[in-house]
């Protein structure tokens, strides 16, 4: 497509032509309606003066005879700027005027007509055109009288000129301005599409250019550019994920596989081949927990979850996870308590719970305290086991958070935390899909809420900050009993 | 694991090893337990049971047939909905294990069409959809469990013999008894040769549902999801330690245990070896 007509086809240009076409058919309209009405009030001027003088020289033939209106004739028609007058005999003999040729055939024919003519005084006056009315007089003589119409021609020529003029300069001025409306609206699409072009080449880090008017299209290009913002970090989470997902479901498989070949090559006798096999069940209930994680974060995260959701309350969500988490916690010289206040919530109970047991977990696995603190003494030490799942409202927001003194997580590192497979080195060696904080961002998000890591002076709190379900009818119905495990 | 050798591919199911609550390490992931007795996973005390396999994939249909032979049970198999419904219908079964996409009728279409009809044979739902929405979806159709692929068979056995014993229906008890151990439902009391043992709320629970299938084993899965009511895959061995602190509550200091692990499936409570 060449410059001229890409500029042609931009929509800003078709709307200057159309506008264009629409004010030139204006502006004709405008100016033949002037002419026509001056052209109208002309001739009734002519026709009301002609028709007076007409009906004032029938009167004089009438009372004073051939005589008498000739004498008038000749002289009105003396006077500078005179009508045009003429008087024939029956036999079409001139007798007198200011008319020396006519149209063949006008005086033959009684009424209203328009003519060519030539004035006595005037022999230049070939081309003029009049408007005459042609009477028959007593007697067979005929009169003449007329306006010449040279002013009605040259109002015409006025018009016309203007109309050309007032046209040509609309239409200059009109393209103008499309064609400078258009190539500024094409170059700034042109760059939209240019950088529009690098991101489909595969670029997603490009961005459109955003002027400083705000007019709609910067608002267009900041809107697309959000969304490019948007669909980077998809692109880039899709990437990591993949890449994670190759990693962590290749790394146990090719061990799956390694093992059955070793056991294949090198096993003697069925003792070894059954330690072999159960490695491999073990190896391969791995993968289907991490499958099963990975589809339970896709499903959370594309909010298909949204249709099985009720009210409860996440106090009650905390104590049951509580009570199920604690002996493990014990078994691990952790001490797990619960303390929890009335929390209205909407939402999947299974879900949270999950999410809920999954930091539990966390705090379980990582959440000792680290060997660095030789010199805290008993007391201290004690407090450093202690893990805290806690529900309790604040405002409009539920938080279920737990909390442990273990050694944390560097701040640096918290968001990264949450991704999927994201495993600190500290944990590599540590038996988990490493899709745990994950999940609990997933659920968090599907229930409109975040997932906040904080610092817990020392250690690490994760809290799960859900909005509280409207419905104030939960509140109240857990008491405000601090539970301390037994 | 000894040299224990079993000739047949259940061997590894067959094969139970009986813990008697040797002190456990958590990283270990799983409870070990010493070798004491060997009897089969599944109750021998228990009928055979006759079950139908609705399971379009052949594959796994010869497996489950003969996996449910190799433990004594009679298995038929259909290979589509149509088949299938029309089997269950005329045939006695006990149990019913239903995949969920079959050809030419869905496998909850074939429950509830069962369910209309009046047939309330136990079924038992498989399905590679495992989420919590579409569990209840089955259930709501009629299904009396559900279980998602891909599934250990010890789970699967594990559950269709409590279905086939709910089937018999025996009116439900006040007190269970397995060997001295006593428990009564109403007063929440829990003996052990005439000495109360205390049990917190939850423990009674536990205890409750492995009584209630006593002989029968119970996988981890089935007691997260009946006592507490969870059906989410728990990453650590959260179960067992509960398992192991109400071991310690009713086998520590008696001569004969009565809960035992179920190696590779999860546990029973039973009286002793016959």
């Amino acid at each position: 497509m060449t410059a001229i007509g890409k500029l042609f086809r931009t929509t800003a240009f078709r709307l200057t032509l159309a506008y264009l076409l629409l004010f030139a058919l204006f502006a004709a309209s405008l100016l033949v309606y002037f002419a026509w009405n001056t052209h109208r009030l002309i001739n009734d001027q002519i026709t009301t003066t002609v028709d007076s003088e007409m009906t004032e020289l029938s009167d004089l033939f009438a009372r004073r005879g051939l005589r008498g209106i000739v004498f008038a004739i000749e002289n009105r028609a003396l006077r500078p700027g005179a009508n045009l007058y003429l008087i024939t005999t029956p036999a079409g003999q001139s007798i007198a005027g200011n008319v020396s040729s006519l149209a063949p055939g006008v005086m033959a024919t009684t009424g209203w007509s328009e003519t060519v003519y030539r004035r006595l005084d005037d022999p230049d006056s070939s081309n003029h055109r009049a408007l005459v009315k042609v009477t028959q007089l007593s007697s067979g003589f005929r009169l003449l009288i007329g306006h010449d119409l040279e002013e009605r021609r040259r109002l015409f020529d006025i018009v016309g000129d203007a109309a050309k003029w007032s046209v040509l300069i609309v239409v200059v001025l009109g393209l103008g301005g499309g064609i400078f409306v258009a190539s500024r609206v094409l170059r700034r699409i042109d760059a939209m599409t240019g950088t529009t072009q690098r991101i489909m080449a595969g670029d997603l880090s490009g961005r459109l250019p955003v002027g400083r008017s705000g007019d709609e299209l910067d608002r267009l290009a900041e809107n697309l550019n959000a969304m490019l913002e948007r669909i980077e970090a998809l692109m880039t989470g899709l990437k990591e994920v993949s890449d994670n997902i190759a990693h962590d479901l290749k790394t146990p498989l090719t061990r799956l596989r390694n093992r059955a070949e070793e056991a294949l090559a090198r096993s003697s006798n069925e003792a070894e081949y059954r330690a072999a096999l159960e490695r491999t069940i073990e190896e391969s209930d791995g993968l289907i927990r991490t499958f099963n994680a990975l589809l339970m974060i896709a499903r959370a995260e594309s909010g298909q979850a949204r249709g099985n959701m009720d009210n409860f309350d996440a106090a009650e969500v905390a104590q049951g996870i509580h009570e199920l988490y604690e002996p493990l916690a014990e078994d691990s010289d952790l001490t797990l308590t619960v303390r929890t206040t009335a929390a209205p919530l909407h939402g999947n109970r299974e879900l949270i719970s999950q999410a809920l047991a999954n930091l539990v977990e966390n705090a379980i696995k990582y959440g000792k305290p680290g060997g660095v603190d030789e010199n805290t003494d008993g007391v201290e030490a004690a407090a450093a086991r202690d893990l805290v799942i806690e529900a309790r409202r604040e405002g409009e927001q539920v938080l279920l958070s737990v909390s442990d003194h273990g050694s944390g997580i560097p701040e640096a590192d918290r968001k990264h935390a949450v991704e999927r497979f994201v495993r600190l080195e500290a944990s590599r060696t540590l038996p988990g899909s490493g899709l745990g904080l994950s999940l609990a961002s997933a659920v968090a998000k599907l229930h409109g809420g975040e997932l906040q890591l904080d610092d817990n002076h020392p250690g690490l709190r994760v809290t799960l900050a859900l909005p509280t379900a409207a419905a104030e009818g939960l509140a109240g119905q857990t008491g405000n009993v601090p539970q301390k495990s037994a | 694991m000894g040299g224990e050798v079993s000739p047949s591919f259940t061997a590894y199911f067959l094969v139970s090893l009986v813990s008697k609550g040797q002190p456990t390490t958590l990283h270990e992931g799983r409870v070990r337990a010493m070798v004491t007795e060997t009897h089969s996973i599944h109750s021998e005390s228990d009928p055979q049971m006759r079950l139908l396999i609705i399971e379009d994939d052949r594959e796994s249909a010869d497996y489950l047939v003969k996996a449910f032979r190799e433990v004594g049970h009679v298995a038929d198999h259909a290979s589509d909905g149509e088949e299938g419904f029309a089997l269950a219908e005329s045939g006695d079964y006990d149990v019913l294990v239903v995949d969920r996409m079959l050809p030419k009728r869905d496998g909850l279409s074939v429950i509830g069409g069962l369910r209309d009809k009046g047939n309330r044979t136990p079924a038992l739902i498989l399905s590679a959809l495992g989420q919590v929405d579409d569990r209840i979806k089955g259930l709501r159709a009629g299904g009396d469990d559900y279980l998602p692929k891909p599934y250990s068979f010890a789970e699967l056995l594990a559950r269709v013999e409590v279905l086939s014993r709910r089937q018999g229906g025996p009116a439900e008890e006040t007190t269970y008894r397995v060997g001295d151990l006593e428990l009564d439902r109403l007063s929440h009391g829990v003996t052990r040769g005439g000495q109360e043992l205390i049990l917190q709320p939850r423990e009674f629970r536990l205890l409750e549902y492995l009584m209630k299938h006593a002989g029968q084993v119970v996988t981890r899965t089935m007691l997260l999801e009946n006592v507490w009511d969870y059906h989410f895959d728990p990453q650590t061995n959260v179960i067992d330690v509960h398992i192991s602190r109400l071991r310690s509550k009713i086998d520590k200091g008696f001569e004969r245990p009565l809960l035992h692990t179920i190696r590779g499936a999860g546990y029973m409570v039973r009286d002793g070896m016959k």
